[in-house]
């Protein structure tokens, strides 16, 4: 009995013994938290919010400004040739929307594959110009918050075209280049020294999108209204030049977006958060040396 | 003149130090650094990836909503359907969609006519496009039986009667106008072509309408639909619009007289709007205070179109 008792107690004792180790286990965890928290980090300024905000509308934007502005380009495609049986318009997107249906292995009539597939589809004319509208007030808007932000928060600065910036962007070019073999042969490969925010080719980029982006929404503004805005229209000599231009602002702004987001991703978590957050850890070392 | 050059630096000087302010401006600064706790940052962070979120389910609903129903169908076969329910449970639905988008729509005809001048002329061109110029009818073009008894109706005039005219009444009453403008369709086709006609001011003036009339309703009763069934065609202009000198009422196309394909034969010719408002075959003309149907406009175009 005494002896069980005992046990008892002892185990007891174990119980309250251990709690208390939990306790104060969990009470240097806390404090060691928040130390932790307390701690100094130096972050580097890099994108105002005006700024954050416009880029991430922008992507809804002009994908719904492509698939839009593609099926209206659908009811008479600038890019034809000759009719042919299966393409009266001789739509070269048709053509394309073939190919690549073939490519993928889909069955049955291909012939808006494309359309189906990059745009809000054929016979969609009058609900894709509404919408076409509407985004495009909103990318006017975007646009000109975008550019606020630059003002803001002094980014303009670091997208003007610079006098070594050629050189650069050959050097970055020839990096570009080499980084998979030099990877594959295990060899070191240093990424060219870049003075300032961003290197050559990514200025080159960033400063060009804005000023495609004023010819995108100009030829669109020429090809809407080429009676009351008729100097506007004469800027790209004519209705089907204004129409041209548009189409080709539209690939290339389209088109940016791959190598953006590729480099992106390849550049890491940290350039991405900054684009959210607004601030990087990776401080730009040279400059505090 | 040398004295006042020793009194200050010249204009080369003074802009070489003008250029020097300007780059030193736009010279890209050192990077700002800041320091904060640790945990401020952390929770920052994660304010604005809840945000961040958050505009992505946003983006998705409306971006969702917005969508025509056919390319749901063909983007998501299997699922649009419950989408759809879904949807319209958190209030987006279709009818309100449609308000919404025909809002954009509205909008965009205001900063238009904000846009337009009454007295501007449109541009015109030396020499018309050689090729041949499209019929876009919309639907069958009709045969030339309507011909040899076509008249021109008109009504909602001052005098409170209905007038009646021929061809040749109209022909030789009014002088006849010849220009060469570009005809923008609204599916982003465009042709210049020569067109002659009397100005609809001149009928204007000849049968003026009611007071009080701000709009002509035109209307052709020999237009078809796909099929080859009788199916109006109507537009509406509105009366200012109709007065511009460059407003006709086509007769000829190309130096001749317009073939049935291109609306024998008398047609509206307003190149100051969409291709749709130029109303093939005019049979009735009717002059109303509020803005009469607009054929395209009940099919979800604009019913301004102004180019």
């Amino acid at each position: 009995m005494t002896e069980s008792e005992s046990a008892a107690e002892q185990r007891r004792r174990a119980a309250v013994t251990r709690r208390a180790a939990e306790r104060a286990r969990r009470e240097a965890e806390r404090a060691a938290r928040r130390a932790r928290d307390a701690e100094p980090v130096r972050v580097a300024r890099k994108h105002d919010g005006l700024v954050r905000v416009a880029h991430w509308l922008h992507v809804p934007l002009l994908v719904g400004l492509i698939v839009s502005g593609l099926a209206i380009y659908w009811a008479s495609p600038v890019f034809h040739h000759a009719p042919t049986p299966g393409n009266p318009r001789g739509d070269y997107l048709v053509d394309a929307g073939h190919a690549l249906a073939a490519w993928t292995g889909a069955a049955g009539d291909t012939r808006h594959w494309l359309y189906d597939h990059a745009s809000l589809g054929p016979f969609q004319l009058a609900n894709a110009l509404r919408l076409h509208w509407l985004l495009a007030y909103l990318y006017m808007a975007c646009g000109a918050l975008y550019l606020a932000g630059l003002v803001r928060g002094g980014g303009w600065r670091a997208l003007l075209p610079r006098a070594t910036d050629p050189a650069e962007a050959l050097a970055m070019i020839r990096f570009y280049l080499g980084v998979i073999p030099h990877a594959l042969a295990r060899k070191p490969w240093p990424h060219p020294p870049v003075a300032g925010k961003y290197n050559a080719l990514q200025r080159g980029a960033y400063f060009t999108m804005p000023l495609l982006g004023a010819l995108v929404v100009l030829s669109g503004w020429a090809m809407h209204h080429p009676a009351t805005l008729g100097w506007l229209e004469m800027l790209f000599v004519n209705f089907d030049g204004a129409r041209i231009v548009h189409f080709g602002c539209m690939a290339i702004l389209g088109g940016f977006m791959v190598p953006h987001v590729i480099l992106v991703i390849a550049d890491g978590w940290d350039t991405f958060r900054s684009m959210v957050t607004g601030w990087s850890t990776r401080l730009k070392q040279a400059r505090h040396a | 003149m040398p004295e006042r050059a020793r009194r200050g630096p010249g204009l080369g000087e003074r802009l070489g130090a003008a250029w020097r302010r300007v780059t030193a401006a736009a010279a890209e600064r050192p990077e700002a650094t800041e320091e904060q706790p640790r945990g401020r940052l952390a929770s920052r962070s994660r304010r604005d990836f809840l945000l961040f979120g958050a505009g992505i389910a946003a983006t998705a609903a409306a971006g969702w909503w917005v969508l025509p129903e056919r390319t749901k169908r063909t983007w998501l076969p299997l699922a649009h359907d419950r989408l759809d329910t879904l949807a319209a449970r958190v209030g987006l639905t279709r009818a309100q969609r449609e308000a919404q988008l025909n809002r954009a729509l509205t909008f965009d005809d205001d900063v238009a006519e904000a846009l337009y001048s009454r007295g501007r002329r449109v541009r015109t061109y030396d020499r018309p496009d050689p090729r041949p110029l499209r019929n876009n009818y919309h639907g069958a073009t009709p045969g030339p039986g309507y011909l040899a008894d076509w008249r021109l109706n008109l009504s909602g005039l001052a005098s409170g009667r209905t007038e009646s005219l021929s061809l040749d009444e109209l022909r030789s009453r009014f002088t006849r106008r010849d220009m060469n403008t570009r005809l923008v369709c609204v599916e982003g086709w465009s042709h210049v072509v020569a067109w002659g006609g009397l100005r609809f001011a001149d009928l204007l003036a000849a049968y003026p309408p009611a007071p009080g009339a701000r709009w002509a309703a035109l209307r052709s009763t020999v237009s078809l639909n796909a099929r080859g069934a009788p199916e109006p065609y109507y537009v509406s202009i509105d009366l200012e619009t109709a007065r511009h000198p460059q407003a006709l009422l086509a007769t000829h196309h190309a130096g001749a007289p317009l073939t049935v394909a291109h609306g024998a034969p008398l047609r509206l010719v307003v190149p100051m709007k969409l291709g749709l408002k130029n109303i093939k075959a005019v049979t009735d003309i009717f002059y109303a205070a509020d803005e009469p149907a607009d054929y395209w406009n009940e099919r979800g175009y604009s019913k301004y179109d102004g180019l």
